[in-house]
């Protein structure tokens, strides 16, 4: 058996050659029994052993202008003749320094985080103007940094043991990100003009090129979940209570007022000694699951959101949604549009905006649910189920058990990547090479971590 | 065919002169066979037929294969244009890669399968089988944007109903028993090299390679193989029992897809 590394072969095969028109005077052609030897002596070839482990991809697509998909040649083309490229429709595979267990799109920046012991967990990409990637030492200027950071790069977050700390989990917002630690609590850093990152607003602070990375531990129990939405952060620990600070005009901060805050403050209203199991936002508008499978929502509902409950447009309580649709495991806020997956599998969306059941539902308060069939189930597959959903400002992504991921909504820039820069009406499958693992949405760009085939 | 018993001649009633002596020349209207009609004078009735045939089925596969017999050729036009799948066993054998991917063809290579396993295989199926549901939607000519699109693809509905490249409309795995295996294949506008190629593929995607030994076909739109007459029952009694059972099949569908 010889080893050999797998490449793809460079000429598709094509069929059976043509004879020769020349007379051949060479022997006759083999018998089948010289065929037969010549086939057991030839070397058998090994691409991949029976151990073999499938291996860890990041997949990127969307809007590259802003350098936040972490591949420089979109921007700066490194040969003459190339021409910068503004969108990139289709999946492209991005390499990393290490395995990518969690990924956060902003505002036209990326972070990605690495699960890992290593000194470097935490590497960002993207758009810097209000240090939400962190301080990045330009090389030409020691004193300055860069505003526009074109690949992965580093974030060096001020730990305590940075050894032994693990990064679980990233979140980004308009112009702010979270590190989501589990020994050290939350860091927060970028701009904090409403207070989202959880520290005192500085009137006239200068928040490009700054040093400053704030630590949040201050809470009732250890942090577990980290979310960002616009202007404002949402924390979840792990006796299910919710925190929210930042901007609050619409009600986001769901604390009973419409004021900005700049200290993590403890939600109540209808979630008050609930078990809140999972918590999501990319807006104005927060939604949140508890255990028992009951959704509560809060912040902006100008686009019929938490139509069900209530007639005004900003709800800064956490209201109970009672719909009768079943248990829900998990639910995603978009910008307009929201999304839920319940426990049987089926995927309900509401609110405004292309909501995935062809152009003529914009529209509405209640639950509208997506037929499963064109998530993939149908006869030969009867066991195809959706088994996460995200959202986008104006996308919403669905992940299968069979690793597939369909996406549908506003093509922002090319954010879908489908191919195409049109608007998608009804869950279309994106071509990834790979088995889809988890998907993150921003709002013109997306990351997705894949697992390959074999 | 021109054995059996054809129709009876016409008949014509002619005044011929009546038998008996001379004496009275009176003319007897009578009923005589029309000379025109004799089997001599016209022949045999059947010399030739004329038969089409329906989808090709190349030399090295086997299975269902339609012929359509004088007015049914006009029905396979119309067969044709309704697009329907048809379906296949395709039988492969991994560890091996040949220049025409059958077992029959020029060794290329040899690989080693032993890293592979039946999950393996379904999740490379599954990624084909997404790959092809977004060709059949792509080349079905129907705007994505409108309401319809959406309402036929809920149903399933969405198919091509021009020319296309070949698509896979369904896969599945009906055996694994390394090196060999065995695949359901339901597919639009294909050729059975384009399968053998398919086979081939799926060798490449698990990094090992892999060849063709069997393509049959089982059901081409709505004839399956308990319609299809074997080799022992290719005559005329079996041929005009099967034209009589299918009719009924034929002409719904045709009313379904067509309109």
């Amino acid at each position: 058996v010889v080893r050999r590394p797998w490449r793809r072969p460079e000429a598709a095969m094509a069929g059976p050659a043509r004879p020769l028109l020349r007379r051949a005077l060479a022997a006759a052609p083999p018998s089948t029994r010289q065929l037969r030897e010549a086939e057991e002596a030839a070397p058998v070839f090994q691409y991949a052993g029976k151990a073999a482990r499938r291996k860890d991809r990041v997949f990127v697509w969307g809007f590259s202008f802003s350098g936040a998909l972490g591949v420089p040649s979109f921007v700066r083309p490194d040969a003459g003749w190339k021409n910068p490229r503004r969108v990139q429709t289709t999946p492209y595979r991005l390499e990393t320094e290490g395995k990518i267990s969690s990924a956060a799109c902003g505002y036209g920046f990326t972070l990605l985080a690495s699960n890992t012991r290593d000194i470097t967990k935490v590497w960002g990409m993207g758009l810097n103007k209000d240090s939400q990637l962190g301080f990045q030492r330009s090389r030409r200027d020691q004193t300055k940094g860069y505003e526009y950071v074109l690949e992965p790069s580093p974030i060096p977050l001020p730990l305590e043991k940075p050894q032994q700390t693990r990064v679980l989990q990233v979140s980004c917002g308009r112009a702010h990100s979270l590190v989501l630690t589990d020994s050290e609590g939350v860091f927060t850093m970028g701009n904090n003009s409403y207070g989202q990152c959880g520290r005192k607003v500085v009137e006239d602070e200068i928040y490009s090129e700054s040093h400053l990375i704030h630590q949040l531990k201050e809470f009732d129990s250890r942090v577990v979940q980290v979310v960002c939405g616009q202007d404002h952060s949402l924390f979840r620990t792990k006796k299910g209570t919710v925190y929210a600070c930042g901007w609050g005009a619409d009600g986001q901060t769901g604390l009973g007022h419409y004021n900005i805050t700049s200290v993590p403050t403890k939600l109540h209203g209808d979630i008050a000694g609930v078990n809140i199991v999972q918590v999501s936002s990319c807006g104005d508008c927060c939604l949140a699951v508890s255990d028992e499978g009951d959704v509560f929502g809060w912040g902006n509902s100008e686009y019929l959101q938490l139509a069900s409950v209530t007639e005004s447009t900003q709800v800064n309580v956490p209201r109970h949604l009672p719909f009768k649709i079943g248990k829900i495991k998990e639910a995603a806020c978009g910008g307009t549009g929201n999304i839920v997956l319940t426990e049987e599998g089926n995927v309900f969306v509401w609110g405004y905006g292309i909501l995935g059941k062809g152009p003529n539902l914009i529209e509405t308060a209640e639950p509208e649910m997506i037929p499963a069939s064109l998530f993939g189930q149908s006869d030969f597959s009867p066991d195809t189920r959706v088994a996460r959903v995200r959202c986008g400002l104006s996308q919403f992504a669905a992940l299968t058990n069979k690793g597939e991921l369909f996406v549908w909504g506003k093509n922002l820039r090319g954010c879908l990547g489908t191919g195409r820069m049109e608007d998608q009406y009804f869950p279309w499958r994106v071509t990834v090479p790979g088995e889809v693992v988890d998907v993150a949405c921003g709002v013109d760009h997306m990351v997705s971590m894949v697992r390959s085939f074999i | 065919l021109n054995a059996l018993p054809g129709r009876a001649p016409r008949q014509r009633i002619r005044f011929l002169p009546a038998p008996g002596g001379g004496g009275a020349v009176g003319l007897v209207p009578t009923r005589v066979p029309v000379l025109a009609d004799h089997p001599l004078v016209r022949g045999p009735r059947f010399r030739k037929l004329k038969i089409g045939a329906g989808h090709r089925l190349d030399v090295k596969a086997s299975g269902v294969f339609v012929l359509g017999i004088g007015h049914g050729n006009k029905l396979l036009t119309d067969l044709y244009n309704c697009h329907l799948t048809k379906v296949y066993t395709v039988g492969g054998l991994f560890g091996k890669a040949t220049d025409d991917f059958s077992d029959t063809g020029k060794l290329i290579e040899k690989t080693t399968f032993d890293h592979i396993t039946r999950e393996k295989l379904e999740r490379i199926l599954a990624v084909v089988q997404g790959a092809n549901q977004k060709a059949l939607l792509l080349y079905s000519n129907i705007d994505m944007k409108t309401q319809e699109a959406y309402e036929l693809a809920v149903k399933g509905l969405i198919r091509p109903m021009g020319k296309s490249p070949p698509i896979i409309t369904a896969v599945r795995c009906l055996q694994f028993a390394l090196p060999e295996f065995q695949l359901e294949i339901h597919c639009l506008h294909e050729t059975q090299q384009y399968l053998r190629k398919m086979v081939h593929e799926i060798g490449l995607e698990l990094k090992s390679s892999a060849v063709c030994t069997q393509v049959r076909r089982i059901r081409d739109g709505v004839f399956t193989v308990d319609d299809a007459l074997p080799r022992t029952q290719w005559n005329l009694q079996s041929i005009q029992e099967a034209i009589q059972n299918c009719q009924l099949k034929v002409e719904t569908e045709l009313e379904k897809t067509l309109g």
